[in-house]
């Protein structure tokens, strides 16, 4: 370690200009750190003393400094690296930048300070600045001995059990509560009944209550107001509906649509896929089951169907079939995306950024992004056919014998009528037939196949009545037997491809080639005999070493809570993201999460996952997870929701408007407006249209004229019918080049890449959209009935959950019963979770 | 409250989603501002151009036929291009099989123009009224050969989709000047000729991870320039009128108990989407244009969605403080019958982009409008197909195009930076997309690298991490 005096030794080598230059600065460094100090000590007052490293100061340094001055030896600068200890202490051409305990003879903090234009750090031309605070936190850290931490994401969680707090059993409650207690402030009160079971309903399932379900729970919270609520919570998680609200959770992850993107954008079936998920998580698969499956499926041993649809995860990227192009450079594309997708996901990482280049912040190396990307770069693309097992295929084979017989005997039964129709064919009517009609025409009678005479018949004589609706059913059994539904699947390639370092990311330009591997800065990865694949990488994920995965899928599950994670950045858990408000409660979280079991004290019921929903078969490979089963996500919701932070109000209050106004602490709820596809989902159930059906092809509700068509190739938009013009936002059909619009406006992602948070904005097109949308209008007249027929304080409930005010129901008595019902969809409340 | 102070001051700038070092702490406030489409921030210097108008060629001219001259090329009709100029550069599959790569001369005469003496093709005779005011930039180049990761390369600063348009970026930098429009407005024509009209996405003009109020807003030539614009049929504007109010007093209670600011920035919404539904019809409605504006515009300006209608939208768009125009034009994609598929886009676009500049510079607006004119890339000089004294076909090229700014800021009458013989290379003063761009925003008064915003753990701009303002180009 340099000392003062050897620091002063190297000065000799200075020539006299610099020499003076040094001292120069240095008087300057005394009289602005004095000045620092008072400007510091004028604005925080209230400081620990002892500085933290990952707390107090990598965040300073990584914002400011590590872009030249970090772990990318190619944009390093001076050859000074502040990302070590011993970068930062070592002695170039005699200029030491921390000397520990010194900060006065420490060239970082002389250049921190300086006035002069051309040294001071950071330099103008960056736009970078240090606060004065910043300034005197970085001096206090070098006086206290320039201790370094590892970064705090890359150590494993730490288990420290919450302190008691009076009256608080739950753990959630004691973490936040113990914080919010030092900060002299209180929790708020239980949210009434009403709003507690809308916001637990649309957390849990996405769908209001009903207002029968609400009398229910009201009456049944008055006699156990804990026990009332543990019943709901039990009673949501099992339903079907659960699986669709988390699904998409996850689909925006996994960036699911329904078209191939670019500019061709051709419509793709993937939705095997959307619906693999939301069973999955219906059964509550294991979320490390979870992830292994959709990594690497296929890979697994006798995989079976459903383990390969789950590889659909990494298929979800977009397809250009634009004339001309190198196949290569989209398939490398999409690559790029799954290696960045992966990283984002399950480690929370940027790993895309060392992409082109050693990444600036995170230690990762370029030629390590490039060994994860060996990992995915060996596989084939096929598509896997498949038979819905839900379909109940021996029932359905019958049916569709039976229905082929019947058709066949009406064939021959009413082949005379069939002949005096063809006789009475004149040149004007069979220019109006359809080409295919007329062809089969010309066709001698006995020489006609069966699909012959079944498309003429439903064209000609027997489009109604009883053949026709024989022949529907035939032609939609036929289709989910005969012409399968396929989806997109993952196949490994018998021969890996050689993997490469792009310079640049260019895939024009290969240079060394890399083997499959992982970070060094993470957990070790255990080498298998042979060629390491997806299933090692996917295994190496959910290892309990990992000190990532579980945290970051923890923080993403509270995000949706609270409108925010413990860790605000919830897809940067690197040196450039935000460190957590609540660490020990994070970890604590994360241990539990992936912990068999639990110790039961929080834990208010077990029992529904073994409940396996009747909707979909359970996925082959799923063992029953029962209560003793890690990384169960039901488990993790009930953890959270039962909490009192989750239960509390959202009212605003003064003093915390004045303490805390973006409610880091969590003294009280957070009211968020609704995903767009709830947004549709609560007016559909509000206006009693919901169609409750899960899973599926996706579907087509009504679209105003002129959104698709911008493409090259015109796309048509055959509006669904029936009970599929009101299902749920999450299977309207979203083609990326042209998403629905109801949906986009209220920022539903549009799947070209990851989504691990929607913002939530606020705009006038929301506003024209719920007025204006015919399909919103629709609602509204079907709703405007139901205050016909139940009276408004009925629609008024079934649209906020809670029952009017007089002063409300005023309000809404002024207007004619379409316009009320209008209003009460367009309701800042009924769009909104308190 | 004793959150450390770089915990509380990064938690902030993360949610709020701007780098403090970026767009800065006064977006808190605006944020938070019940006037959507209010500025983000100030300038960052002073600015010379207050909008943009765009007008986006899609499917990639030909320089070699419109601004390019090369009088050396006509010695070379049908000659093999010299290996040792094309390099390696990478083809596109539809001219990679091809075994000879034979020069075709354009088959269109270039004269000079103006003052200045910019050379300019014969096939636009209209916009060569303007050589004076325009700078043709000769040697952009770009990275992309195929039409959707080129033009969003141009729209975007990036090939894959899902980065904020150029124009969501200064929605975000620099907000509306009119509180009952959008910042960002999206105007598509289609060519009147028989072409295969390039792909739109309407991620083109999407806000990609910026807020979705920045996103462009769709006017089309329908009953319905915006979406949902119009009432439900039966919904009178009293009607309307009625229902608003009482959903805002209702909306007001709710504010009382919950004192959530979402919830006043809704009842704001509300209203302003109210005074969009006059002020956006008010604003489409062509009907009261003077005569003689149609007649300056030519014959196609009275059909909706033209080009040249659009032209007539543009500049009212642009009168009425909207930000950034982009106005589309597609069917350049002319590997092809070139001659012919070129006389037909500039019989739909010559004239009404000329008779747009007269009129901005009629009314003062050219010195605060930018105009620009392009497309994503431009075209070989060697002949996709057969080639013959009269026809030709052009396959893509990305190494060097032509382009053309106008207005606010700009040194008209020169062309700026040069290519080899061929049009092939760039010989002097290479210009980037980045570098376009950053130049766009420097004349908006937006330093491109500050103009930041954080996702993912990264400050993204639109210049990604280059950029270097075209000074030569600038007055």
């Amino acid at each position: 370690m340099p000392t003062e005096s050897g620091a002063r030794n190297t000065l000799k080598q200075f020539d006299v200009m610099t020499i003076e230059k040094h001292m120069k600065r240095r008087l300057q460094f005394t009289i602005v750190w004095l000045a620092t100090l008072a400007a510091a000590r004028g604005a925080e007052p209230a400081r620990p003393t002892k500085v933290e490293f990952s707390r107090d100061v990598r965040p300073i340094l990584s914002e400011n400094c590590f872009a030249c001055h970090g772990f990318d030896k190619a944009a390093r600068k001076a050859e000074l690296r502040l990302d070590t200890r011993a970068g930062a202490t070592a002695t170039t051409d005699g200029i030491t930048a921390v000397v520990p305990g010194k900060p006065n003879a420490s060239e970082l903090i002389a250049r921190i300070l300086t006035s002069d234009v051309d040294d001071v750090m950071p330099p103008k031309k960056s736009g970078k600045h240090l606060t004065a605070t910043q300034k005197e936190t970085l001096r206090r850290w070098i006086e206290q001995g320039a201790t370094y931490q590892r970064h705090w994401s890359f150590e494993s969680p730490k288990r420290v059990m919450p302190s008691p707090v009076p009256g608080t059993a739950h753990p959630v409650d004691r973490f936040i509560q113990a914080r919010l207690a030092a900060e002299k402030l209180a929790p708020s009160r239980l949210a009434d009944s009403a709003t507690l079971i809308r916001r637990v309903s649309l957390d849990l399932i996405g769908l209001p209550p009903t207002t029968a379900e609400v009398d229910a729970f009201v009456a049944a919270t008055k006699k156990d107001a804990d026990g009332a609520y543990r019943q709901l919570v039990d009673r949501l998680l099992a339903s079907p509906h659960y699986g669709e609200r988390w699904g998409r959770w996850w689909l925006d992850q996994a960036r699911y649509a329904d078209s191939n993107g670019y500019s061709i954008d051709a419509p793709r079936q993937i939705w095997k896929f959307r619906d693999w998920v939301i069973a999955a998580l219906n059964a509550d698969m294991p979320f490390d089951q979870f992830t292994i499956e959709q990594l690497a499926g296929d890979l697994l041993p006798n995989a079976t169907e459903s383990q390969k649809i789950a590889t659909g995860f990494h298929r979800n990227t977009q397809i250009n079939q634009e004339g001309g192009i190198d196949k290569e450079q989209f398939r490398v594309d999409s690559v790029f995306d799954r290696v960045a997708t992966t990283g984002t996901v399950w480690l929370g990482l940027t790993v895309g950024c060392a992409q082109c280049h050693d990444h600036k912040f995170d230690p990762i190396e370029q030629k390590e992004y490039y060994r994860l990307f060996a990992f995915l770069n060996n596989q084939d693309e096929p598509t896997l056919k498949v038979l819905d097992p839900g379909a109940g295929a021996s029932e359905l084979t019958t049916e569709f014998k039976a229905i082929e017989d019947k058709l066949k005997a009406y064939v021959k039964d009413h082949a005379d009528e069939l002949a005096k129709w063809e006789a009475g064919l004149t040149p004007e009517i069979m220019k109006s037939l359809s080409p295919a009609i007329t062809k089969i025409v010309a066709v001698p009678m006995e020489k006609r196949t069966f699909a012959q005479n079944k498309t003429l018949f439903a064209g000609g004589i027997g489009g109604v009545g009883p053949f026709r609706l024989l022949n529907d059913r035939h032609t939609e059994l036929d289709t989910l037997l005969n012409q399968g539904v396929t989806t997109m699947v993952m196949k490994e390639l018998p021969k890996p491809r050689k993997t490469t370092v792009f310079i640049k990311g260019d895939f024009t330009r290969p240079a060394d080639e890399v083997t499959p591997g992982t970070p060094a800065v993470l957990h070790p990865f255990e080498k298998p005999a042979g060629q390491p694949t997806r299933l090692d990488l996917a295994r190496w994920i959910v290892s309990p070493q990992n000190p990532l995965t579980a945290r970051v899928i923890v923080n993403r599950v509270w995000q949706h809570y609270f409108g925010r994670g413990i860790v605000e950045t919830e897809n940067d858990f690197g040196l450039q993201g935000t460190a957590p408000s609540h660490p020990e409660l994070l970890d604590w979280l994360a241990l539990e999460f992936q912990k068999p079991g639990g110790d039961g004290v929080w834990r208010l019921g077990d029992g529904v996952r073994n409940e396996a929903p009747k909707t979909f078969e359970r996925t082959a490979k799923t063992p029953d997870p029962g209560p003793q089963t890690a990384w169960s996500l039901k488990s993790l919701h009930r953890l959270i929701v039962t909490s009192h932070t989750y239960r509390q109000s959202s009212s605003d209050r003064p003093e915390l408007r004045q303490k805390d106004p973006n409610n880091y602490l969590l003294a009280r709820q957070q009211r968020l407006r609704l995903d767009g596809e709830i947004v549709r989902d609560v007016a559909l159930a509000a206006s009693g249209l919901l169609s409750p059906k899960l899973g599926g092809p996706p579907v087509y509700p009504p679209i105003p004229d002129g959104v698709m068509g911008q493409g090259q190739v015109k796309r048509t938009w055959a509006v669904s019918k029936g009970e599929d013009k009101f299902r749920r936002g999450l299977y309207t059909f979203v083609y990326r080049a042209s998403p629905p619009p109801s949906l986009n406006v209220f920022d539903a992602p549009d799947g070209f890449s990851t989504c691990t948070r929607r913002i939530r904005s606020n705009t006038p097109l929301q506003a024209l959209t719920l007025m204006n949308d015919s399909g919103f209008f629709e609602f509204a007249t079907a709703l405007e009935k139901i205050i016909q027929k139940d009276g408004l304080e009925t629609a008024f409930r079934r649209c906020t959950t809670r029952a009017p005010k007089s002063d409300e129901l005023a309000v809404l008595k002024k207007l004619d019963t379409l316009n009320a019902a209008r209003a009460l969809l367009n309701l800042d409340e009924t769009v909104t979770r308190e | 409250m004793s959150l450390s102070p770089s915990h509380n001051e990064l938690s902030r700038r993360h949610f709020i989603g701007r780098s403090a070092t970026g767009i800065g702490a006064a977006a808190l406030a605006s944020l938070l501002s019940p006037r959507l489409f209010a500025a983000t921030q100030p300038p960052q210097f002073a600015p010379k151009a207050k909008r943009i108008i765009w007008l986006t060629q899609a499917g990639a001219p030909s320089q070699l036929d419109l601004f390019d001259y090369k009088p050396g090329l006509a010695s070379q009709f049908d000659k093999d291009l010299p290996a040792s100029v094309r390099g390696e550069q990478r083809l596109t599959g539809m001219t990679a099989g091809q075994k000879r790569f034979p020069v075709a001369p354009s088959v269109f005469k270039f004269h000079q123009h103006g003052r200045s003496g910019l050379w300019l093709s014969e096939s636009l005779p209209h916009t060569a009224r303007f050589a004076d005011d325009i700078c043709v930039i000769r040697s952009l180049h770009t990275e992309a050969i195929n039409h959707d990761p080129a033009m969003t390369l141009l729209q975007t600063g990036h090939q894959i989709g899902g980065r904020p348009a150029f124009g969501a970026w200064v929605a975000y930098g620099l907000g509306s000047e009119n509180a009952d429009l959008p910042a960002f407005v999206a105007l598509i024509s289609r060519p009147s000729g028989p072409t295969n009209a390039q792909p739109l996405h309407e991620r083109m003009w999407g806000s990609g991870f910026l807020p979705s109020r920045h996103q462009g807003v769709r006017f089309s030539s329908g009953k319905d320039p915006v979406l949902f614009l119009s009432n439900p049929p039966g919904i009178t504007p009293e009607r309307r009128r009625a229902m608003l109010d009482d959903a805002a007093t209702l909306n007001r209670l709710q504010f009382a108990e919950y004192q959530d600011p979402e919830t006043q920035a809704r009842i704001d919404q509300y209203e302003l989407a109210f005074r969009m539904q006059s002020a956006v019809p008010d604003l489409a409605d062509l009907s009261r244009e003077p005569a003689d504006i149609f007649d300056r515009y030519g014959p196609e300006s009275k059909k909706p969605g033209t080009y040249a209608a659009n032209c007539i939208l543009a500049r009212r768009l642009a009168e009425r403080g909207v930000r950034f125009i982009q106005l589309y034009h597609r069917g350049w994609d002319q590997h092809n019958n070139l001659p012919s598929g070129i006389k037909s886009q500039c019989h739909d676009t010559d004239q009404p982009t000329a008779a747009l500049l007269a009129e901005l510079k009629g009314r003062g607006m050219l010195d605060d409008t930018l105009v620009i004119w392009g497309g994503e890339f431009g075209r070989t000089v060697y002949s996709q197909g057969v080639l013959t004294k009269d026809n030709y076909g052009r396959d893509h090229h990305p190494r060097c195009y032509s382009i053309w700014l106008a207005g606010a800021g700009i040194k008209g009458g020169q062309a700026y930076g040069e290519t080899d013989d061929f049009s092939y290379n760039i010989v002097k003063d290479p210009v980037h997309i980045h570098d376009l761009n950053a130049t766009a925003l420097h004349l908006l008064g937006l330093d491109h690298t500050k103009l930041t915003y954080r996702f993912q753990g990264r400050d993204y701009r639109l210049t990604d991490v280059h950029g270097e303002i075209v000074k030569p180009v600038l007055a």
